[in-house]
């Protein structure tokens, strides 16, 4: 099968499962209900539209053989593993920690050379979205090591 | 009525603060324009948590500053460095460019900001007369007239200018299925939340638009990390002289009209209007042969059309609570958040806001003319910010204001998700705008088709004896299934 057909393959296997998990849904007496619809219904109908459109794209492939689509160069996979980095720095460390990991790992990775610039945007970004955060607009962050000292 | 609405417009320019801040988003907003890839719906996603703590005049001020000066903006990119600034300022590098290289790129931006301010104004002025009346026929409007209507708005995905059509459509389908995630409204039964009671009440719409256009939007920049920018000097911006204001004035009256007329429909945005813009300029230019060269009525018809959308894709949103465009469903976002209802309500509850608002927006008309002629040249340069600074500083405001939201962790994940998810559709050609404007039809859709079913005993096909609501089903039909017929008639004939 080419690659090209991925892509609806994909949104097929989403589509019939979000149906096979509609399926499972509870069903709300005929009293609440009335005339109207179960709440599995409308998600079972979009999915089914869905369905149909995803047959008319896959023929729309098949007859314009379409390109396949070249794979993304280091910096955008390295971007995402980034995002995944910075989930496990706010989860295990502090919010903040991940934000400038994050910043700083993401300048050099998208070529930055200064390593002094990556360190003070990495530093000063945060450090002014904090302030206007917490001061102006008074949002408290999710506690962790840096939070838990600043916020006792 | 009409004398309320003009004093609570006029009551912009004796407001300091609200003046004050309209100067400064629109410095913002011009900035965010001219920075390839962060264009208008970006910068309004991520403005948005800034807003919350605003009072709600100033905070759909922030956002609609930000649409009409961001729409603009991209022009200056696009003119000095061939890079539109915003997909809207595409059809403008045809000319503007070839015009900068021939040394006459003051005269382009003069063009392009003179352009830009007739059609913004214009079409903020037929805001304010269409608006109410739109209003008034709305408030005949019941369940299936509405259901009609969002199904319309939903069919008019398909032509969307991203995308083909049956991809924006995948894609709307997509995001009126996000909102089915969380409580039934009717019968509290939990859909699709998997034990997590977080999203009980839904998906919030402003961390997934964070991911769907900021996110996503780093994502694809980071494929543009290696581009070299080339530029072309300007000594300054050069105000049109009579000789240009003779050849273009037209254009720009034609394309101010196409402009709002495409804005006003559901779905449509400033990128359609410019490109109509730019074609019908060419087709009723005297000199089509100068088009593509440098041609002032070119750069011209795209900008002044680009600009008349804004006003107009804010009909749609602050009446019907249809959004015009991506932004537009930003600040349809903004609106609920601040506990404006768009609809009949607004226009007849909240009068004095509505015409603060649209005031606000003629200010920033202006405001953004000024910057336009004595500041471009300044604000050039900061496009050649290098991109290896500027997405890192996105992903710390995108995540922070995703958090801020709701101050939970969770709207931070949905947020890097969804970015993501708009990444890869992005990368097999689908739009994400779709997937936001569905997520925000989603819940009318349902509730008005439950509520016409109940109205009609359950007998669905009774929504067709309504007539506007079978006038809408049918403008619905004619949108999807229009060009297909009028292409399979043509190949007949032939």
């Amino acid at each position: 099968m080419k690659n090209i057909y991925l892509v609806p393959l994909i949104l097929s296997i989403f589509s019939l499962a979000v149906i096979a998990i509609a399926l499972q849904l509870d069903t709300s007496p005929e009293m609440i209900v009335g005339d109207s619809m179960q709440a599995r219904s409308f998600p079972i109908f979009l999915m089914i539209l869905k369905l149909i459109l995803i047959g008319i794209l896959s023929f729309q492939f098949y007859k314009n053989n379409p390109k396949p689509i070249a794979l993304e160069k280091y910096h955008t996979w390295g971007s995402m593993f980034l995002f995944l980095l910075f989930y496990l720095l706010t989860v295990y460390t502090d919010m903040f920690i991940g934000i400038f990991v994050v910043i700083f790992l993401m300048s050099i990775l998208w070529g930055e050379r200064r390593i002094w610039v990556a360190f003070l945007t990495a530093t000063i970004t945060p450090g002014l979205v904090f302030l206007l955060f917490d001061y102006v607009l008074k949002i408290r962050f999710p506690r962790g090591i840096l939070m838990n000292l600043y916020y006792g | 009525m009409f004398e309320q609405a003009i004093s609570a417009m006029a009551s912009v320019i004796v407001d300091p603060y609200l003046l004050g801040l309209i100067f400064a988003t629109t410095i913002l907003g011009v900035i965010i324009g001219v920075l390839p890839g962060l264009g208008a719906t970006t910068g309004a996603a991520l403005l948005l948590p800034f807003t919350l703590t605003m009072d709600p005049v100033h905070a759909i001020a922030v956002l609609a500053t930000i649409y009409v000066s961001a729409t603009f903006a991209g022009s200056i990119t696009a003119i000095l460095i061939n890079t539109p600034g915003t997909s809207a300022a595409a059809a403008t590098t045809f000319d503007g460019y070839p015009l900068a290289q021939k040394g006459e790129a003051g005269r382009a931006l003069g063009i392009a900001v003179i352009s830009s301010t007739v059609g913004g104004i214009f079409s903020v002025l037929i805001l304010c007369f269409a608006a109410p009346l739109l209003a008034r026929v709305a408030y005949e409007f019941r369940s299936p007239e509405y259901f009609a209507l969002t199904v319309f708005g939903l069919s008019m995905l398909a032509s969307i200018s991203a995308g083909g059509a049956v991809k924006n459509l995948i894609g709307g389908i997509f995001g009126v299925w996000l909102s089915t995630i969380g409580a039934e409204r009717v019968t509290g039964i939990e859909r699709f939340m998997f034990g997590n009671y977080e999203l009980y009440e839904g998906l919030h719409f402003v961390p997934i638009f964070i991911g769907l256009f900021a996110i996503s939007e780093l994502l694809v920049q980071s494929k543009t990390v290696d581009k070299i920018i080339k530029t072309v000097s300007m000594k300054a911006v050069k105000l049109p002289t009579l000789e240009d204001y003779k050849k273009i004035w037209k254009t720009i009256l034609r394309s101010c009209g196409i402009g709002t007329f495409i804005g006003v429909l559901p779905a449509e945005g400033a990128t359609v209007a410019s490109m109509i813009g730019y074609s019908e300029a060419r087709r009723w230019s005297k000199n089509k042969k100068e088009f593509g060269k440098g041609s002032i009525e070119g750069i011209a018809g795209a900008e002044a059309a680009n600009n008349a959308a804004t006003g107009g894709a804010m009909v749609p949103t602050m009446v019907l609570g249809i959004p015009g465009s991506g932004t537009t469903a930003i600040i349809l976002v903004g609106l609920m958040v601040h506990g404006l209802r768009p609809g009949v309500y607004l226009f007849t509850e909240q009068v004095e806001k509505v015409y603060q608002i649209f005031g606000s927006m003629f200010v920033a008309n202006v405001m953004f003319m000024l910057m336009g002629l004595y500041a471009a040249k300044l604000f050039a340069r900061v496009s050649l910010v290098p991109t290896q600074i500027l997405w890192p500083i996105v992903f710390a405001l995108s995540v922070i204001g995703a958090y801020a939201f709701q101050g939970q962790l969770l709207d931070v994940w949905l947020a890097l998700i969804f970015g993501v998810i708009g990444f890869f559709a992005r990368r097999h050609g689908f739009s994400v705008a779709p997937i936001a404007v569905g997520l925000i039809l989603g819940e009318m859709v349902e509730t008005n088709l439950q509520h016409s079913l109940k109205m009609f005993d359950g007998a669905w096909w009774m929504i067709l004896t309504q007539p506007l609501a079978l006038m809408f089903l049918v403008f619905a039909f004619l949108g999807l299934c229009g060009p297909m017929i009028f292409s399979w008639i043509t190949k007949q004939k032939d």
